[in-house]
């Protein structure tokens, strides 16, 4: 029988992977409480335009703004931890894990930082 | 304890591939979907111009694939995690059923939300 690792067992967190994995599982469980807000949100424009407006003017405030940022950074995340699992599962990445997960969050730090500044400048909608 | 995996269920072989699957599709689609609502428009959205989008069919076939994919891969993720640390019948059935029905409830706004705001009439696709 498999011993199971106590949920409190901290000590596989000196690995960059145990921090992918959790990072992972945690921002999924977020982005499906987003795409749940998401979905709602989007279903107001069949209630009304004047509805839709006003949840706009809503998520149009700075706090909102401020979560826009911190949601594109899970995104980023999500997709692109996400496409080195896709990597390591179906390519032998295995060995490189470690410099691909560098690799990808490094593109996903620059495309964090270019999305953010158009979010809080209000460039694009 | 010798256990035949070969002759064990293949359901979480075919979700951990389906996963992977559809997180591809979703990294693309989540690119084109960025792109069409966010950096094609200036300043915020509007009501006109989000509907004027959704009056294409083919950009809402695009779409109802999109939610599809987004569903799947979000609720397949949290059972997945949901079966790391779910060990009672009791529990696993009652999260499963939990998950199963935020699905259907999701599929069912966001689908309506699409045809609605499209204005195609249901099986027209």
């Amino acid at each position: 029988m498999y011993k199971r690792t106590p949920i409190y067992d901290l000590s596989y967190y000196r690995f960059i992977g145990s921090w992918a994995w959790i990072l992972h599982r945690l921002s999924g469980l977020a982005l499906i409480f987003y795409l749940t807000l998401h979905i709602w949100v989007i279903h107001s424009l069949t209630v009304s335009e004047a509805r839709f407006n006003s949840v706009m003017t809503t998520l149009s405030s700075p706090l909102f703004k401020i979560l826009e940022v911190g949601l594109w950074g899970v995104i980023l995340f999500h997709a692109f931890n996400g496409i080195r699992i896709a990597i390591v599962d179906f390519f032998k990445g295995s060995e490189f894990h470690r410099r691909w997960f560098y690799l990808l969050i490094a593109i996903a730090f620059v495309l964090w930082a270019l999305g953010s500044y158009m979010i809080i400048s209000h460039i694009h909608g | 304890m010798k256990k035949n995996f070969n002759q064990t269920s293949k359901t979480g072989a075919i979700a951990w591939l389906l996963q992977r699957i559809s997180a591809v599709i979703l990294f693309v689609m989540l690119l084109i979907h960025f792109v069409t609502y966010h950096f094609i428009t200036k300043g915020v959205v509007t009501y006109a111009q989000i509907v004027e989008k959704m009056q294409s069919s083919w950009f809402n076939l695009f779409q109802f694939v999109f939610l599809i994919c987004a569903i799947y891969h979000g609720l397949n993720g949290v059972w997945a995690v949901s079966e790391d640390y779910l060990t009672s019948k009791f529990w696993r059935i009652t999260v499963y059923s939990v998950i199963l029905t935020v699905g259907v409830a999701l599929l069912l706004v966001g689908g309506l939300t699409i045809i609605k705001a499209g204005n195609i009439p249901l099986g027209a696709k």
